[in-house]
């Protein structure tokens, strides 16, 4: 078995049936041994970068790992934005890249780059391999850390000729399920049954954590009124009564009011990212903070913590899950206000039924949200329509739920969206874009196409880069710079083009009708909906401002004239 | 010219086993700069199959959070807090 076979055997070994690649000279080998291969599935994208960015909506939507492959020099490069997102985001991830013969590293030879140099800064861990014997360990090892603890991206990079190379078939090591020890809760139910304000502070380490029933269980137990980071938007549940939505920038007022006069903070599996917190100065002033986490260097990091609990996520909730049910916490009237915050700044504010009146963000987007099937999965992009899905649609599930959270990548939503229906060929996936997004990775429309996915694709095209134009209304005194997009592409015809019928709405009451179309269409379609320009994301807090200080919406005097 | 009256940036001396690998001290010295600390000595010594490296660091932040992220690398396999000479160590 050469060095390229025994990687296909591996993924074999591992149940890993799909990988997202795209080939070059370095890498053929490899190529060479899939072509003898039946177990693996490798969906070619047309660029590097939707490559890792559909592994990176694969493995959200699944839970599993997700795996990309590219050739030395551009095609590592290429991949590097993907990596980087999966790396924010904590997405378990194995990159595999193809680099120069070992006796040409350090050569300037044709297609190198110093791939493991130029990555330390956005992996877990990464290897350059220099012995075809280590290769089973290093995949072995590879496919393990970027699974546990705190998963991420885990990159090999492997010389082509190490990819021929005889690997000769020492057993590798196999990992010993690792024993979880049960932490002391005592004190964390102590400061718990103290507290009259408490509030649970949830985020993507839920999901990491694959913990999310147990999450629901407990937050639905507890009565704790919650609040969710933009990846722990969908841990509480929809029908929680005691959800508050999403906090920070762009949160709605009722969970940074609740923050803001909590005397306890229950924060697990969230980092405190500074989208989510605003000035830490000013955030949750009055709060103890109980920190759980799978990450030791997250506790402290930001914030002092009274108390700090590493481990397990699901074994600590099962446990306060337990402890809670014999004794319910005494809140009621904690309950009560935050019901009543969530009731007046909560994301219910009345659609615009107005027919005729141009279509706005959160209209098309609450209207999505009771049309489409439950467990339909959305892959977002990067900017106002992003924060208009969070706020406005309503998710059951943190998997639901694909956006860029670290590192807000535009052009993340259709690649993720590629890699969600790979992850289940039976679901619904919606790309949910604007028009800036749409084109940083459109060229994955002949993906699309390629494999009959029937993503749907809706383009929020407000003819601008909107979150940007909105920044520079509301903070540098209006004065627009570089975000016009007028001359977009005609998306209707674009679509046409790969061979994906689309359909245009502009006005509130073709809303309906234009979901249900490409919803009930059998195989991919797009939607191109047109909206206003000038439609801001409120309430905002302006970046590096304290979460007390929401902006809310101010200019919207004159009346919005129809559209024909 | 820094003003006498100035407070002189805090130093602490670190020390940190890792497992020999090709990006090994790459690795570190990457984590230290990110995380807002300077090099100031650095001795490095091959022992076996480990490394161990000696740093005296300069930088204004908790090194407890420089500590708890050189933990995280899958190569490292310890770090250590030492005294640097006259100097207590300061931990947040
Ligand atoms: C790759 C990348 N480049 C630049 C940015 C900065 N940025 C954030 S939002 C945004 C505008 C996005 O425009 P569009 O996709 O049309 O969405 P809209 O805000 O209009 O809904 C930009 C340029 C980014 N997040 N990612």
């Amino acid at each position: 078995m050469n060095g390229a076979q025994h990687i296909l055997d591996a993924f074999h070994r591992h149940n890993i049936s799909t990988v997202f690649g795209y080939p070059g000279g370095c890498i053929m080998p490899l190529y060479d041994a899939l072509v003898d291969d039946v177990g693996v599935e490798h969906v070619l994208c047309r660029h590097e970068q939707a490559c890792a960015l559909a592994a990176d909506g694969y493995a959200r939507a699944s839970g599993k790992l997700g795996v990309c492959i590219a050739t030395s020099g551009p095609g590592a490069t290429n991949l590097i934005t993907g990596v980087a997102n999966a790396h924010r985001d904590s997405i378990p991830m194995l990159v595999i890249t193809g680099q120069v013969p070992s006796g040409l590293i350090g050569t300037d030879a044709f297609q190198e780059t110093d791939v493991l140099g130029m990555t330390l800064g956005i992996v877990k861990h990464s290897y350059l391999v220099d012995d075809a014997d280590s290769l089973p360990a290093i995949m072995e090892e590879a496919m393990e850390l970027a699974q546990s603890g705190r998963p991420g991206p885990v990159w090999i990079d492997i010389p082509k000729d190490l990819l021929l190379a005889d690997v000769s078939d020492t057993p590798f090591p196999r990992s010993e399920p690792r024993e979880v020890s049960s932490p002391d809760l005592t004190e964390a139910l102590t400061m718990l049954r103290a507290a009259r304000k408490p509030i649970l502070y949830s985020g993507g380490g839920i999901s990491l954590a694959h913990a999310e029933d147990r999450f629901r269980t407990f937050a639905e137990s507890a009565s704790l009124p919650a609040v969710v980071t933009l990846k722990g938007i969908g841990n509480p549940g929809k029908h929680n009564p005691y959800n508050l939505g999403m906090l920070g920038m762009h949160g709605s007022r009722a969970a940074n009011k609740a923050v803001d006069e909590c005397d306890l903070l229950l924060v697990i599996g969230a980092r405190l990212d500074d989208r989510a917190t605003g000035k830490l100065d000013g955030f949750a002033p009055n709060a103890k903070m109980i920190h759980i986490d799978a990450d030791a260097a997250e506790i402290n990091k930001l914030r002092p913590t009274e108390l700090a609990i590493r481990g397990d996520l699901n074994g600590i909730l099962e446990a306060l899950t337990n402890a809670l049910q014999d004794k319910p916490l005494d809140i009621g009237d904690w309950q009560k206000q935050c019901r009543t915050w969530y009731t007046t700044g909560g994301f219910h504010a009345a659609d615009n039924e107005e027919p005729l009146a141009p279509i706005t963000g959160p209209a098309f987007v609450r209207q999505l949200s009771r049309i489409a099937p439950d467990n339909t999965v959305i892959a977002c992009d990067v900017g106002q329509h992003q924060m208009w899905v969070a706020q406005h649609y309503d998710f059951d599930h943190p998997r639901h739920h694909l956006t860029s959270g670290g590192l807000g990548t535009m052009g993340y939503g259709l690649p993720a969206a590629i890699g969600a229906q790979f992850a289940d060929r039976k679901s619904t996936v919606i790309n949910v874009t604007g028009d800036g997004s749409f084109m940083m990775n459109a060229q994955e429309l002949a993906t699309i196409r390629r494999y009959n996915l029937p993503v749907k694709l809706i383009v929020m095209d407000n003819q601008c880069l909107g979150m940007v134009r909105q920044q520079q209304e509301l903070f540098y005194g209006n004065r627009e710079s570089q975000i016009n997009l007028d001359d977009n592409p005609d998306f209707v015809a674009m679509a046409r083009a790969f061979d994906i019928p689309a359909l245009h709405i502009n006005r509130t009451d073709q809303i309906r009708r234009g979901i249900e179309t490409i919803l009930a269409y059998n195989g991919p379609m797009l939607l191109h909906v047109a909206i206003s320009r000038e439609d801001n994301v409120w309430p905002i807090v302006k970046p590096g401002a304290s979460n007390r200080e929401m902006i809310d919406e101010t200019r919207r005097t004159n009346k919005k004239e129809h559209v024909a | 010219m820094k003003p006498q009256s100035q407070p002189s940036t805090p130093n602490y001396k670190i020390s940190c086993r890792m497992s020999q690998e090709a990006a090994a001290l790459e690795r570190l010295c990457q984590v230290i700069r990110i995380r807002g600390f300077r090099i100031a000595t650095m001795a490095v010594e091959s022992a076996g199959e480990h490394l161990d490296i000696t740093l005296t660091l300069e930088g204004t932040r908790p090194i407890a959070m420089l500590q708890s992220q050189l933990e995280k690398l899958h190569t490292v396999a310890e770090v250590a807090l030492g005294q640097v000479s006259g100097v207590r160590v300061q931990t947040a």
